[in-house]
């Protein structure tokens, strides 16, 4: 908004009928957002759910209604509760691992403070790469005839544990969300760096002055002060693990055999791969089904232990 | 903040800037054309053969988008699926054209073939298989004549007294005294599960012939995917698997990135079932190993009912026109032009066989790849092409749990089989 509209004449007096204009208005302002939310939001939403009842290739007219078919198949889908397995370890993986990492990174650069700026872009790194990229140095990294892990393992003796990666069925899984966690921790730290800026300095001060050590003030003060954003972190984590895809994709593309499908990439192959729109569709609603339960779920549990700062 | 504000104001001078070219682009017919040819090599052919038609054809402007393989049959598929296809585009022909043809949205070529004879008879005739439906033409074969054949290392075979082994137990033996040496037999790069499925599909030719795959597709009488010659090729299969035949990792690496040729480079392992784009790929990587190559038919297996025949494709990749271009008869003629004598020597000169008549090829391994088909009792397309897609995924999925050893190969054949009844009505 321009200075010029603002010491225009007011728009009441313009439209004349004030209350008229007064309910006009939120609906005015709450139009743009209402009508993107509907366009790319509620109207995919629906397509999924309805194209989840038809069998479907994607081209033409060869649509036909199947009815409840196709969640009949995927009730029955061995595939889809593995890979939903799957995104469940993910996720309770990432919140294991990632966030104790990303907090104990977090409070030791804020205690660190202006000397920790080089260590700060240093682990912050992994973030900004492309998960593609990522995906294809790891891809080499974990190489088990050339990779330079195994190349290390056998290097220092270890060669019993220079095991095949990402081919393997007991271990692919495990590999990937190892670099998946390495390079979502940063993301969670800043999350947590933030949260500890907002830490107030005179109530360190005065802990300090009291007696209390640095271990106290970090359990008993620091720690509360940070749950809510560890609530949000931790939602964050499970809610982007039932829908993750891309390193996955890029490393072991689901396999083998399955081993390391999640929900999105099983979708992926059986829409695109596969043609079988409809199917694929299923397993989005489902997708979507299982992350809005959880995220309820989630929301509900972490609110219960949540105490007063 | 800042951020995205900035990045606001770039979507927004990108938009205004597709607007003006947009406006520009109205004056200039333009068409798009999609392929593959991602190789500096290959490239330049497909971009001289476009200069030969815009020369030819003015007021015509063609946008070519090169994409890589995999991501390539998403990005067309979507294209059709939106009803927004490109002009011309590259294909493999088989099960996934044929889905775009049923939904209508390829040109039928046979009029303008019918039209210009002289074009049409340049082709082997059964170059033309793999893009007809229901008698008619689909898309022009224009890259390649491509076989999947063993390759191996023949410094390495000549230091350890080997011969390329022409029966099952000579293979036995050859991979026996390969892994006595510690060298892993083959290099296998099973990730995108196609790979894998080039060794299975040559089991399945030599024990059951050509008409097993044949019968099992059509859906003829006595056909079925759980027929003996399809048990029987899972079974060795995973009796390869079983005694250390692949280099390990084998259903973890990913071809794209080279994973299988590292192995062969490096002396790790001896052999490899892949197409014969293999020495393509190999001379632009690494033109010093290409001098170290061959490579030999998959050997017969005593009892088996096939011997002579062939996997791979006869075209390579297919030119097609959609239906939704606005210019089809400038299309055509420009798929012409990407398949002209030029192109074709061009495609020669860097070794690949466009299966047109009277090409003179020199090249020894080039030769034998001609005999190779020349001889052949059955040239069989790749099963995951021939098959309609899903159908394809299932086989490959179902190979790489075979290579897992997490299936039976009787489970593997049943799974097929109940799937192909369901799909092939």
């Amino acid at each position: 908004m321009t200075r010029g509209e603002e010491g225009g004449p007011s728009p009441h007096a313009a439209w004349g009928d004030g209350r008229a204009a007064q309910a006009l208005v939120p609906a005015v302002f709450l139009a743009p957002a209402v009508l993107l939310l509907a366009v790319f939001l509620l109207y995919p939403l629906a397509e999924t759910f309805w194209l989840s009842l038809v069998d479907w290739n994607g081209l033409g007219t060869s649509r036909r209604f199947v009815g409840l078919d196709n969640w009949a198949t995927l009730a029955h889908d061995a595939h889809f509760w593995l890979a939903l397995r799957n995104n469940l370890a993910l996720g309770l993986l990432s919140v294991l691992v990632q966030l104790p990492i990303a907090l104990a990174l977090a409070v030791m650069l804020d205690k660190a403070s202006r000397g920790s700026q080089l260590l700060k872009i240093l682990y912050f790194m992994p973030l900004l790469f492309s998960s593609v990229a990522l995906g294809v140095i790891f891809k080499n990294l974990f190489d088990p005839n050339f990779g330079a892990i195994n190349g290390a393992l056998q290097g220092i003796g270890l060669g019993a544990l220079a095991i095949d990666w990402l081919g393997d069925p007991r271990y692919s899984l495990a590999s990937v969300i190892t670099v998946v966690c390495w390079q979502n921790v940063p993301f969670y730290m800043i999350l947590f760096l933030a949260g500890l800026a907002s830490f107030s300095p005179d109530l360190q001060a005065a802990a300090k002055l009291d007696g209390a050590s640095d271990w106290t003030i970090f359990w008993c003060i620091k720690l509360p002060h940070l749950q809510g954003t560890i609530r949000t972190a931790a939602m964050l984590a499970v809610i982007g693990s039932l829908r993750y895809f891309d390193l996955i994709y890029v490393m072991t593309g689901g396999g083998p055999d399955g081993a390391s499908e999640v929900m999105a990439t099983y979708m992926y192959k059986t829409v695109f791969a596969a043609s079988r729109l409809g199917y694929g569709s299923t397993i989005a609603a489902a997708m979507f089904l299982a992350v809005m339960l959880i995220a309820m779920l989630g929301l509900r549990l972490t609110r219960r232990f949540e105490t007063d700062v | 903040m800042r951020f995205r504000f900035t990045l606001k104001t770039h979507l927004a001078l990108v938009a205004l800037s597709a607007c003006l070219s947009g406006a520009h682009a109205q004056d200039v017919k333009t068409l798009t054309e999609w392929d593959i040819r991602t190789q500096a090599s290959s490239n330049k052919v497909m971009v001289d053969a476009v200069a030969r038609f815009e020369k030819k054809n003015p007021g015509y402007k063609v946008e070519r988008s090169v994409v890589l393989n995999d991501p390539y049959k998403v990005k067309l598929k979507i294209a059709f699926g939106a009803n927004e296809p490109p002009c011309v585009f590259a294909s493999w022909g088989g099960g996934p054209l044929r889905e775009y043809v049923k939904a209508g949205q390829v040109l039928d070529m046979t009029p303008y073939l019918a039209k210009d004879t002289a074009f049409r008879d340049r082709f082997i005739p059964s170059s033309f298989d793999t893009t007809k439906f229901d008698g008619k033409v689909y898309g022009i074969p224009g890259e390649d004549t491509t076989l999947a054949v063993v390759h191996y290392n023949k410094e390495l075979f000549a230091k350890l007294g080997l011969q390329t082994p022409k029966t099952w137990p000579e293979m036995v033996k050859v991979m026996d005294t390969l892994k006595a040496n510690g060298v892993a037999p083959f290099a296998l790069a099973n990730k995108g599960r196609w790979p894998g499925s080039m060794v299975y599909m040559y089991l399945v030719d030599r024990i059951g012939g050509g008409e097993a795959f044949r019968k099992a597709a059509n859906r003829s009488p006595g056909g079925s995917f759980a027929d003996p010659a399809f048990v029987e090729a899972g079974r060795m299969l995973q009796e390869m698997v079983k005694s250390g035949a692949f280099a390990q990792g084998f259903n973890g690496l990913d071809y794209d990135v080279g994973a299988s040729r590292r192995l062969l480079y490096s002396g790790k392992a001896a052999m490899t079932v892949m197409g014969t784009w293999e020495i393509g790929a190999a001379t632009n990587e690494n033109p010093e190993f290409v001098k170290k190559m061959d490579f030999f038919s998959f050997p017969t297996i005593p009892g088996g009912k096939g011997s002579t025949g062939v996997i791979g494709t006869v075209g390579d990749n297919f030119y097609s026109v959609s239906k939704a271009c606005k210019y089809p008869d400038a299309a055509v003629e420009l798929v012409k032009s990407l398949v002209d004598d030029d192109a074709v020597q061009a495609r020669l000169a860097e070794g690949r066989i466009v299966p047109v008549k009277g090409l003179t090829v020199t090249d020894p391994g080039k030769v034998r790849v001609l005999k190779m088909l020349a001889d052949a009792s059955n040239v069989q397309l790749w099963y995951d092409q021939e098959l309609p897609p899903a159908l394809g995924e299932l086989h490959k999925d179902l190979v790489q749990s075979l290579l897992g050893l997490s299936i039976t190969p009787e489970e593997a054949a049943n799974k097929m089989e109940a799937a192909a009844k369901d799909a092939l009505r």
